[in-house]
């Protein structure tokens, strides 16, 4: 568990220096009396009535990163979890579908029910698994290619639709298309609270089921060491859902965090989930929040959907684990 | 009142349509190696998944009594074990977490376990690295691990090396008196001179069953359709096939 501190620090420190970059320079004295009791009862009462520097701190960039790590820490955390399900490295709630999925759900009720995107949003990402499931699903293996087939196939079908949905809905394209790539930009406190109880929810359970993971990991041999296969698939099913919807409705289509952290993470650790799931959550929570503060730099004063920023990085590493895959070296 | 274990089987089986197992029905006891042979595709691995609760057979397999195949799995998990016919490891876990695995329901000793077949030195290791042989090993360990009074082997020798083989079959015998053992085998040779009890099994029906001393070429030639010899040399058998 030592190993783990190292990661610790990093989410510590990128957490810090998240708060302190911005389009707007604010100095360290500015940003440590932002957090004076003072500051913090009025951002609790009236937050509207906080003087500038302290509004920005407090309302903007706090929220937000604490958003992105959140985040970061559910797509990892869901991605472990769909390896595992799968039993395949390649799997990834953004590349099987389940992102978008859920981005029906919310863009969906975005339209006729807007304050039932979080649920709305879970409906879609079940769904989504559930149908990946099925059509990868070949004598009881999935396969990599039948899977990201299936994924691919439902990619291209949500994808149509939620346009359509955001299409329809004409007012505020901007701002859809920055959620339909993803981005912290305008995230609140409500978002963080919604994402807090997911994330929390989903990785208590994962992190009390380590030894269930580690047996999924065998298939349908784990049943005769005492595994219920078909009920836990079904709770790990839930559980990619919740954490998957609730980041995608607060923060849009953020890919391949969830791939790439359990990956450099099993480098590391190894496959043993006791020690996998938390690397994996810490390591995706910084992850995202580095990435975020590329996507508010690179072209200050204006910003790039964090979701470009993440499959710039991510779609190459994927083609590389393709190829590790085809030479046959890809090993849990 | 004797304690002995005893386990008896009844089942049948199809997938999908396909009538895998027809009623086949025996029975296994502690301190007698049950070995089971028969041709490809005669049904041996099924009949072994269907009794560990991977497959849902029609039947029972009453161990002292207890019907395994109504327990949920981890429950059954205490009584019956199960070593699958080996692939290659696609999980890089160390020798010691992958037979953890196996304590899952139990909460049973690796450690004894991996003593038993002789790799607790390498615990560290990673499974992904082992020779066949040395992974089989592990795989009868995490069986070990549950600590369950049925152990079921689904050709726990193939691919390894008259070595290893030999100190499989070994180990089998040292287990037999504290379990009851039954293990599918394709090598009649160790089979006949290994076993205490043998079934052929042959299209999903218990062609024979009985002592290997009393096993005829006749029935070999029958099941596995070719012309055989059963030899004896210092109280050895060894089986051949002619022509
Ligand atoms: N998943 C499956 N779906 C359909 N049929 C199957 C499946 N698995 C096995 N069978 C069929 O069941 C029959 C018995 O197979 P099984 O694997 O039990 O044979 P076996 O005796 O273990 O053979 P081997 O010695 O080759 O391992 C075979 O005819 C096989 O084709
Ligand atoms: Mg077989």
């Amino acid at each position: 568990m030592k190993k783990l501190i190292p990661l610790l620090i990093s989410s510590v420190l990128l957490i810090l220096l998240g708060i302190a970059v911005g389009p707007v320079r604010i100095s360290l004295s500015g940003i440590l009396a932002s957090f004076s009791l003072e500051n913090i009862k009025i951002a609790f009462s009236s937050p509207n009535m906080l003087e500038e520097n302290a509004y920005i701190i407090l309302q903007i960039r706090l929220p937000r990163i604490i958003l992105a790590y959140l985040v970061g820490v559910s797509l990892a955390s869901a991605g472990t979890a769909s390896q595992a399900l799968f039993k395949n490295p390649l799997a990834d709630p953004y590349i099987i579908g389940i992102s978008g999925g859920a981005a029906v759900g919310a863009s969906l009720a975005a339209l006729y029910f807007p304050q039932y995107m979080s649920i709305s949003a879970l409906f879609g990402a079940v769904l989504a698994v559930f149908t990946v499931y099925k059509i990868a699903k070949v004598n009881g293996h999935i396969p990599v290619d039948t899977l990201l087939l299936a994924g691919i196939a439902l990619g291209f079908f949500t994808s149509a639709l939620t346009s359509y949905l955001l299409y329809v809905r004409k007012e505020g394209i901007h701002n859809a298309i920055f959620w339909l790539m993803g981005t912290f930009n305008g995230s609140e406190w409500d978002d963080v609270k919604l994402v807090l109880f997911s994330s929390t929810l989903g990785v208590i359970f994962l992190f009390f089921t380590w030894k269930e993971l580690n047996l999924l990991l065998l298939g349908e041999e784990s049943i005769s060491m005492g595994l219920d296969i078909n009920l836990y698939r079904k709770l790990i099913i839930g559980v990619i859902s919740l954490l998957t919807s609730f980041a995608v409705a607060t923060s849009g289509i953020i890919g391949f965090v969830g791939l790439i952290s359990p990956h450099a993470m099993r480098i590391v650790f190894g496959p043993n989930h006791k020690r996998l799931l938390p690397a994996s959550a810490l390591f995706g929570g910084s992850l995202m929040v580095f990435a975020d503060i590329l996507a508010r730099m690179l072209l200050r004063p204006s910003e790039i959907p964090v979701g470009i920023i993440t499959a710039l990085f991510g779609a190459p590493f994927f083609i590389y684990l393709l190829m590790k895959k085809k030479r046959g070296e890809l090993l849990g | 009142m004797s304690s002995l274990v005893r386990l008896e089987v009844r089942v049948s089986f199809s997938y999908n349509q396909k009538e895998v197992l027809k009623n086949v029905s025996f029975s296994a006891e502690e301190g007698k190696l049950l070995a089971i042979v028969g041709p490809n595709g005669a049904g041996k691995s099924t009949l072994l998944k269907c009794l560990v609760g991977i497959l849902k057979p029609k039947g029972y397999a009453k161990l002292n009594g207890i019907n395994l195949l109504n327990l949920k799995p981890k429950e059954r998990a205490k009584y019956i074990s199960y070593v699958p016919q080996s692939s290659y490891p696609e999980f890089a876990f160390t020798v010691e977490e992958f037979v953890e695995l196996g304590s899952y329901a139990t909460g049973g000793t690796v450690e004894d376990a991996l003593k038993t077949v002789g790799m607790w030195e390498r615990k560290h290791e990673l499974v992904t690295k082992l020779s066949g042989g040395e992974y089989q090993l592990v795989l009868v360990a995490r069986a070990l691990a549950q600590g369950s009074n049925v152990m079921l082997l689904d050709e726990p020798t193939s691919h390894l090396d008259i070595n290893h083989a030999l100190r499989i079959m070994n180990l089998l015998k040292a287990l037999k008196k504290e379990k009851v053992v039954v293990a599918v085998m394709h090598d009649l040779n160790l089979a006949l001179n290994y076993a205490d009890n043998l079934l052929i099994l042959d299209k999903g029906e218990v062609r024979w069953i009985g002592k290997p001393s009393k096993l005829t070429p006749e029935v070999l030639e029958e099941v596995y359709e070719i012309k055989a010899k059963i030899t004896e040399v210092d109280s050895l058998k060894i089986v051949t096939a002619i022509e």
